[in-house]
């Protein structure tokens, strides 16, 4: 891949707690089309690093541009730039005064000035692609955990993103609907999707991810292909991490 | 996502009767049906002087709706500025608010009333004809005052209630809105004070009917509110003990009737939590 394709590029970033390094001097860049796939121990920054690509995390340091704009320029809208990169959330997040399809249309209209019709057709074909168009009409309160997630991942489609952040995705759900959200997150890995994806589950990671990178203590340990990653892993943290969870 | 649900108890309103509760439920239906059969029974054996009062009030019925819905009026608007402003990471915006809802908070509604009314009154007589504004001040209208002090004083109030009402919505709304592109302003209106708002109407039906009851302190800058026209008979006929029981039967049958209007309303709104 040539450096041209970069759509995230990530700087030396480090973050502060007060004293705790939550980023330590991170540098990452994903290429369009990409699948990257962030793991790591609870606390080592993976989430933090996803919520600052998008500014939902602020960074003490370092840069972070994407699709060449640096998104903490204040000359740069981080309101435009935020409607090219989706977002999922481990809590969905939905909006529970909005029905599903309202859920799904209100940014496109409010934002993209989308025409209504046009918009619930562009939504009514998202529904259907993460399999529950059925439910188009009632509040989120009536789905199950897993059928809110697909909306969730509906719902940033429907601003038709470049990128899509996720954040955990399936750490909220029962064990029986992890399988349903993980199908349409492949789909959409083979669809050409731009992913970046922090998550524990490992078949996916395998399954999907052009490479893995392993984060620990704030800092990238190791990046590397599923094969090197599970296969030939490095860095004694990496491997105490793979042996605990694997 | 846990689905919390908060309530918030501001205020000195009558108590807001809900289904659920049997004990204040069934204490409502006993309040209301015996002040209207203590009105009906009052009037059809004693009619002079107790139909004679009711038949004195609906004018100052009318009185006490006008300050007490233009009042509330003016509170929504400054509430939800305040309500804002408390929350506004600006920080000299923050100060301002804060500051507002301490001092009117920490001073007697009645107070207020003769502040806006007689002090202020005292300083507005030597401004000069130079101006609209300047005549109308000169000329301030008792029920202006009366609106202007109590608008003034229950916007401080609100502004809590819309405070609380805004943070009691997750921050994971929020963060959703704003990853989708929508910036402060747009998640506020969209997003948070559509779902703030149920919890928000309870306090605010709370508040309208507390300052209902506070409106009879208007009495004192003759406007003719309910107690005022109470007042005007009683004087008149000498007759204080029937004109007042009057007087309050009416103030109680209204607060009943608008209490059970907010938890009628309050149980509409929660329409997208039913499963």
């Amino acid at each position: 891949m040539n450096a041209a394709e970069k759509i995230i590029s990530i700087r030396n970033v480090s973050k502060f707690f007060g004293d705790l390094k939550a980023l330590n001097d991170v540098s990452l860049d994903i290429h369009a089309r990409e699948k990257v796939v962030i793991i790591g121990p609870s606390g080592s920054g993976k989430s933090t690093l996803l919520r600052s690509i998008n500014r939902l995390e602020s960074i003490d340091q370092g840069t972070i541009t994407v699709d060449g704009k640096n998104i903490n320029n204040p000359k740069n809208d981080i309101n435009a730039l935020r409607m090219e990169m989706g977002m999922v959330f481990q809590s969905f997040n939905l909006f529970p005064h909005k029905t599903v399809l309202q859920n799904l249309t209100m940014a496109p209209i409010k934002l993209k000035k989308v025409p209504r019709p046009q918009a619930e057709e562009l939504a009514m074909g998202l529904l259907k692609k993460v399999g529950i168009e059925e439910k188009s009409a009632v509040y989120p309160v009536k789905l199950s955990g897993g059928q809110k997630q697909r909306v969730a991942i509906a719902r940033a489609l429907a601003m038709t993103p470049k990128i899509m952040l996720f954040d955990e995705p399936t750490s909220a759900l029962d064990p029986e609907m992890i399988g349903e959200v993980l199908d349409v997150m492949v789909t959409l890995a083979r669809e050409g999707m731009t992913m970046a994806v922090v998550t524990h589950e490992m078949g996916f990671a395998r399954e999907v991810a052009d490479r893995i990178v392993f984060m620990d203590q704030g800092e990238i340990v190791e990046v590397g292909t599923p094969d090197h990653f599970f296969e030939r892993p490095e860095h004694p943290r990496l491997k105490k991490f793979l042996s605990q969870i694997l | 996502m846990a689905e919390k649900k908060v309530v918030i108890d501001i205020g000195d309103g009558a108590a807001l009767p809900r289904r659920r509760d049997r004990g204040l439920f069934s204490a409502w239906w006993i309040s209301l049906i015996g002040a209207l059969g203590l009105i009906a029974y009052l009037c059809i054996t004693r009619p002079d002087p107790y139909w004679r009062v009711l038949k004195f009030l609906p004018d100052g019925i009318v009185v006490t709706f006008q300050v007490t819905i233009m009042s509330i009026l003016l509170a929504l608007v400054l509430g939800l500025i305040t309500g804002l402003g408390r929350i506004s990471k600006n920080r000299v915006i923050n100060l301002i608010a804060s500051t507002y809802v301490e001092v009117v908070r920490g001073i007697p509604l009645l107070v207020q009333l003769f502040y806006i009314y007689f002090a202020l009154g005292q300083v507005f007589a030597n401004l000069p004809d130079s101006n609209a504004l300047f005549i109308f001040l000169k000329n301030m209208p008792p029920l202006v005052a009366a609106v202007i002090a109590m608008g003034f004083c229950y916007g401080a109030y609100m502004g809590e209630v819309f405070r609380a009402g805004i943070e009691s919505i997750d921050h994971g709304q929020t963060e959703a809105a704003r990853s989708l592109g929508f910036n402060r302003t747009q998640t506020m209106f969209y997003v948070i004070l559509p779902q703030a708002w149920r919890t928000i109407l309870p306090p605010v039906g709370n508040e309208f009917i507390a300052l209902l009851k506070d409106s009879s302190l208007v009495s004192i800058l003759a406007v003719s509110d309910i107690l005022r026209r109470g007042r005007e008979f009683a004087s008149v006929t000498f007759n204080y003990f029937e004109t007042y029981t009057m007087v309050a039967l009416v103030y109680l049958v209204i607060t009943l009737i608008l209490s059970k209007a907010v938890s009628t309303m309050e149980e509409r709104l929660n329409y997208y939590e039913r499963r």
